[in-house]
């Protein structure tokens, strides 16, 4: 009796560092952000003010927390043709037409702006993107004379941020669809070659529907990371012109850190969690039930 | 066996390549030109590194008349050294942590027998559903009480406890695919616990935690969020946020501000360059996330 | 009984911690304050990172320590953009310096409110370092009658110009608005960018806005919208200001200022591309910094003031501008010593060795003759003397919120997304917030 009550005790100690990091510095959090969304408080006024759903109405109410969810929609639809869509054509066509040893040297560069810290993507970009920057003399070399700020206007500013994120995550994601479409076996082309089928025949036969696991899994990431997108704005608009390009995760900071207002930045911070649970519950699921099919 | 198997694979490209010639010369363009879009920047970024402002605004295509690794020994010296020397005692802080923490999670939750290990798996593993960004204003908060705040060794703890379920989940699987066989002689042997854990399951484990270790690098040599807000002191500043400051410094100097970017990307691009095969193998392993 | 468990968790880990051989930083500091000498830990925290700036504050840091051996200062630097969310954080974190940077207006007001800056009249009243700092610059961190904060400068808004540019395009230095105007058609036609404007921060356009306000709007309708538990807005100068402010930027500067930076826009100026821009005295010493000017510039440039506009409401020839200085944390346990610190900061010897070296005038009475201040700067200072009033930065002197509705409409303004009327109603909207908020 004795020693087995020990021996539990003992067994806890393996898990227990986990639990304690895990209670005090994420649970804890989040379980307080929801107490701290239904009051008023700055870092001027310590004391918390109650004002219930308040800060709720306020945040609904707001243009700005609407222009940031549309920003984070629009980044997260153009992640997934990019990240998942394209990449998968890419990766198709790096496996299926190119030379073997040109094909991993490809990769490998495809793969290079995924390994750079995004703050030097941001800094490197701001300049890329200003009116006599390279990006419009680049567009002048095609043709195209363009003198616009493209990180300073209202219509162009978020949309050069996630062309950007697209530029430095493109390669990460083709990485991964080559190992999902290398572990297919090449039977299956062959099968598919007897049939007659072409290479583009072949890649909606074979290809797509055996990657398919990757590319909902890589649907769900692309899409919870573009709700939670903060350092690719903060290093290069913060959100100007005009609020234009704010996103979700910027908008938290600005209304803690700049606004005054940290109960507004909470209910924003709610918003971020409830839409990157139901994420990460699907991401779940579909791993559980992946499980149980194989 | 396998002359069967690879005759007709090569059958199918070589007839591929006989049909589809222009389209492939229009492919290889393509890819061509994909590649010198993705790397042009870069490039740029290094050579501008070079130049002095009135190059780089006057003529942003040219090379600069003088190589002035003056930029680079100033970028040096206004602390992005320290920065990247930052980075690393953070990245290799959490990556020791989160291993350790996270195997003898694993470790408790598949092989020791503890009760309510079900709730227990639940609630480690269910961190994965929760995102830093939401626990910032009550962290805020949490840091300060506790004294970590504008620490170091406090934003290892942060990286650690938010990367917890995720490498938890990593190893959790992998250790749940070693064979029983292997614990049963270490038991028949006479070890304990401690000991079948550091020398049957860590060895065993070795692949995993490779993976591991580089998805928590690629994780903290990155982060942003906690190092902006939790980080006071410029000497403390990690490479992401310390650029930033170095930028803000350095307002009317983007020569050296290039430098200073250059010289902080080139760490982890060297190491993706060598190490490229731990990188695949680990990247893909977190999709299984 | 959760809450006990948060707390116990808590502080097992920070037993944990400590354990690790970490030295925690709690701020603040206790070995011998408060007993009389001066001897102790504070921390000091300013806005010039640059390391042409760096240096100067480094020097004095230093040279008080060596002058007080008890003493250990620990001294940061931040942006100018940074500090304005990190005082925040450092508020928010109970780590509020003993010694912080402020912006004049309502950016220091909101700490004295909260009662996280010191009063420190019995520091200056009648006493000799009292009247050693100019009155105009005490008197912007002036509050309910007691003085909050220590200027470390006087600055002000003039446009700096190439001398060259002009007199290739035949125009003089504009004596009025109209003249400022009519001058950007012969530039443009030599080639010039008449004004080298770039807005990516939204402050550039706000000092504009400083100086249009408070020509088109009577100073005390101003001072009443400006104040957090006043403000209405609705005087029509407002609109008149943005309208003239559009008006201007259309026609003298090159589209796409919100995508540049204040400095890139500099590189322009000073590489002999454009005609003039509106920049702070302050940085007389970037526009003359020969690691990144040109020499063809240094002997090319000059500056006027915003050339007035006559007929308008406002307060003529109103100089936008206010020094900088330094608040001591209310809450500090080394007030006496913070202060002793200023006091040495703010001799005139460390003032005098401030204009010299990096070229801001002083607020310091005396300084300017002992440092023999080059002529751009004894100009500039002569103006300011003169000047009848001298309006803070919008954006500082407005609360928060009626700041980040500025600086977002005048941006929106920039890309002709909100007319002047429509900036207007956002301005409005938020003045009412805060005031809700504020009685």
């Amino acid at each position: 009796m004795k020693p087995n009550t020990v021996r539990r005790t003992v067994g806890y100690l393996w898990i227990l560092p986990a639990l304690l990091l895990l209670l005090v510095f994420v649970y804890y959090p989040i379980v307080e952000n929801f107490r701290l969304s239904v009051y008023k408080w700055n870092a001027f006024q310590p004391e918390p003010k109650f004002v219930g759903l308040g800060n709720y109405e306020r945040v609904l109410a707001d243009p700005v927390f609407w222009t940031s969810i549309g920003n984070n929609v629009g980044y997260a639809v153009v992640s997934v043709v990019f990240q998942v869509g394209i990449a998968l054509i890419l990766a198709a066509v790096l496996e299926g037409v190119v030379a073997p040893r040109l094909r991993g040297f490809l990769r490998t560069i495809y793969f290079i702006p995924a390994t750079i810290s995004i703050t030097i993507v941001g800094l490197l970009f701001r300049i890329i993107y200003q009116p006599d920057g390279l990006f419009n003399s680049f567009l002048a070399l095609l043709g195209v004379h363009s003198t616009t700020a493209w990180l300073g206007e209202r219509e162009t500013a978020i949309w050069s941020v996630i062309a950007m994120s697209q530029w430095q995550n493109l390669g990460y994601t083709t990485m991964l669809f080559v190992v999902a479409i290398q572990r297919i076996p090449r039977e299956f082309y062959d099968a598919a070659a007897v049939d007659g089928a072409g290479p583009v025949r072949s890649f909606f036969a074979v290809t797509v529907p055996m990657v398919r696991e990757m590319t909902t899994l890589l649907m769900i990431v692309t899409i919870s990371g573009a709700f939670l997108v903060f350092n690719e704005i903060m290093a290069t608009t913060a959100g100007s012109p005009g609020n234009s390009s704010q996103v979700l995760g910027t908008w938290l900071y600005q209304s803690a850190f700049k606004n005054d207002d940290m109960g507004y930045a909470a209910v924003v911070a709610v918003v971020i969690f409830v839409i990157t649970f139901t994420a990460a519950l699907l991401q779940l699921g579909y791993g559980r039930l992946r499980r149980v099919e194989q | 066996m396998t002359t069967a198997t690879s005759s007709p694979a090569k059958t199918r490209m070589r007839r591929s390549r006989i049909k589809l010639t222009p389209v492939r010369g229009l492919i290889g363009l393509v890819l061509a030109a994909l590649a010198v879009l993705v790397v042009f920047p870069l490039v740029w970024m290094a050579i501008s590194g070079f130049k002095t402002n009135a190059e780089l605004y006057g003529d942003p295509w040219g090379l600069p008349g003088e190589w002035r690794w003056h930029n680079y020994e100033r970028a040096y010296e206004y602390g992005v050294i320290h920065y990247i020397g930052n980075s690393l005692v953070v990245t290799i802080g959490s990556i020791i942590l989160v291993v350790l923490v996270s195997s003898f999670a694993a470790f408790a939750l598949v092989r020791v027998k503890i009760p309510f290990s079900a709730p227990l798996t639940m609630l480690v593993l269910g961190g994965l559903m929760l995102s830093e960004t939401v626990a910032l204003v009550p962290l805020f908060r949490i840091m300060r009480g506790i004294g970590l705040y504008n620490s170091l060794f406090g934003i290892i703890i942060l990286y650690t406890a938010f990367r917890v379920p995720f490498i938890t989940f990593l190893i959790r699987a992998y250790m749940l695919g070693l064979p029983q066989e292997v614990y049963d002689s270490a038991v028949v042997d006479g070890c304990n616990t401690w000991q079948i854990f550091w020398r049957i399951t860590m060895p065993l484990c070795y692949p995993i935690i490779i993976s591991a270790a580089v998805l928590q690098a690629l994780f903290s040599w990155n982060e942003f969020v906690f190092a902006l807000v939790f980080i006071k002191d410029d000497e403390l500043k990690t490479m992401p946020v310390g650029l930033m400051t170095l930028q803000s410094k350095l307002t009317t100097d983007w020569p050296v501000v290039f430098a200073g970017l250059t010289m902080s990307a080139i760490p982890m691009v060297l190491a993706f360059l060598f190490g490229q095969r731990y990188f695949v193998k680990g990247i893909t392993e977190g999709m299984g996330k | 009984m959760k809450r006990i468990i948060g707390i116990a968790l808590a502080l097992a880990l920070a037993a944990f911690a400590a354990g690790c051989g970490t030295n925690p930083d709690n701020g603040g500091s206790t070995d011998g304050g408060g007993t009389g000498e001066l001897t102790g830990k504070i921390s000091f925290l300013e806005k010039w990172p640059d390391p042409q700036y760096k240096v100067i504050f480094d020097k004095i840091v230093a040279d008080y320590i060596a002058a007080h051996p008890g003493v250990e200062i620990d001294h940061q630097a931040v942006g100018d953009q940074p500090i304005k969310d990190q005082l925040r954080v450092l508020t928010s974190a109970d780590e509020l310096p003993d010694i912080f940077f402020a912006w004049p207006g309502d950016f220091a007001k909101k700490f004295i409110r909260g009662g996280f800056a010191a009063d420190l009249s019995e520091y200056l009243n009648g006493t000799e370092w009292g009247d050693s700092l100019a009155e105009s610059a005490l008197g912007a961190y002036k509050y309910d009658g007691k003085y909050y904060g220590i200027p470390i400068n006087m600055n002000a808004k003039v446009f700096a110009y190439s001398k060259s540019a002009f007199s290739k395009a035949g125009v003089q230095p504009p004596t009025n608005y109209e003249e400022l105007l009519a001058s950007c058609e012969p530039l443009k036609a030599s080639g010039y960018t008449p004004i080298a404007f770039g807005n990516q921060y939204g402050w550039p356009a706000i000092h504009y806005i400083t100086q249009l306000n408070a020509e088109y709007v009577a100073a005390d309708v101003r001072n009443a919208d400006y104040d957090p538990a006043g403000g209405a807005f609705v005087d029509p100068g407002y609109e008149k200001a943005l309208q003239t402010f559009k008006d201007l930027i259309d026609k003298c500067s090159k589209p796409g200022s919100n995508g540049i930076s204040h400095e890139t826009a500099q590189a322009e100026l000073t590489n002999g591309k454009a005609g003039m821009q509106y920049v702070e005295v302050l940085e007389f010493v970037s526009l003359t910094n020969t690691e990144t000017v040109p020499e063809s510039w240094l002997n090319d440039w000059d500056f006027f003031a915003f050339p007035p506009i006559a007929g308008a409401a406002g307060t003529p020839g109103a100089i936008t501008g206010a020094p900088d200085g330094f608040l001591v944390n209310g809450k500090s346990q080394n007030i006496a010593l913070a202060v002793d610190f200023l006091k040495f900061m703010t001799s005139k010897d460390n003032a005098a060795l401030i204009v010299k070296d990096i070229g801001w005038p002083s607020p310091v009475a005396g300084s300017a003759e002992l440092a023999q201040a080059t002529p751009e700067v004894q100009k500039a200072v002569t103006m300011m003397s003169a000047a009848p009033e001298m309006a803070i930065w919008l954006d500082t002197e407005t609360h928060a919120e009626v700041a980040q509705a500025y600086l977002a409409g005048v941006e929106s303004l920039l890309n002709q997304d909100l007319t002047p009327a429509q900036v207007m109603d956002s301005v409005r909207a938020a003045a009412a917030k805060v005031k809700a908020e504020n009685s």
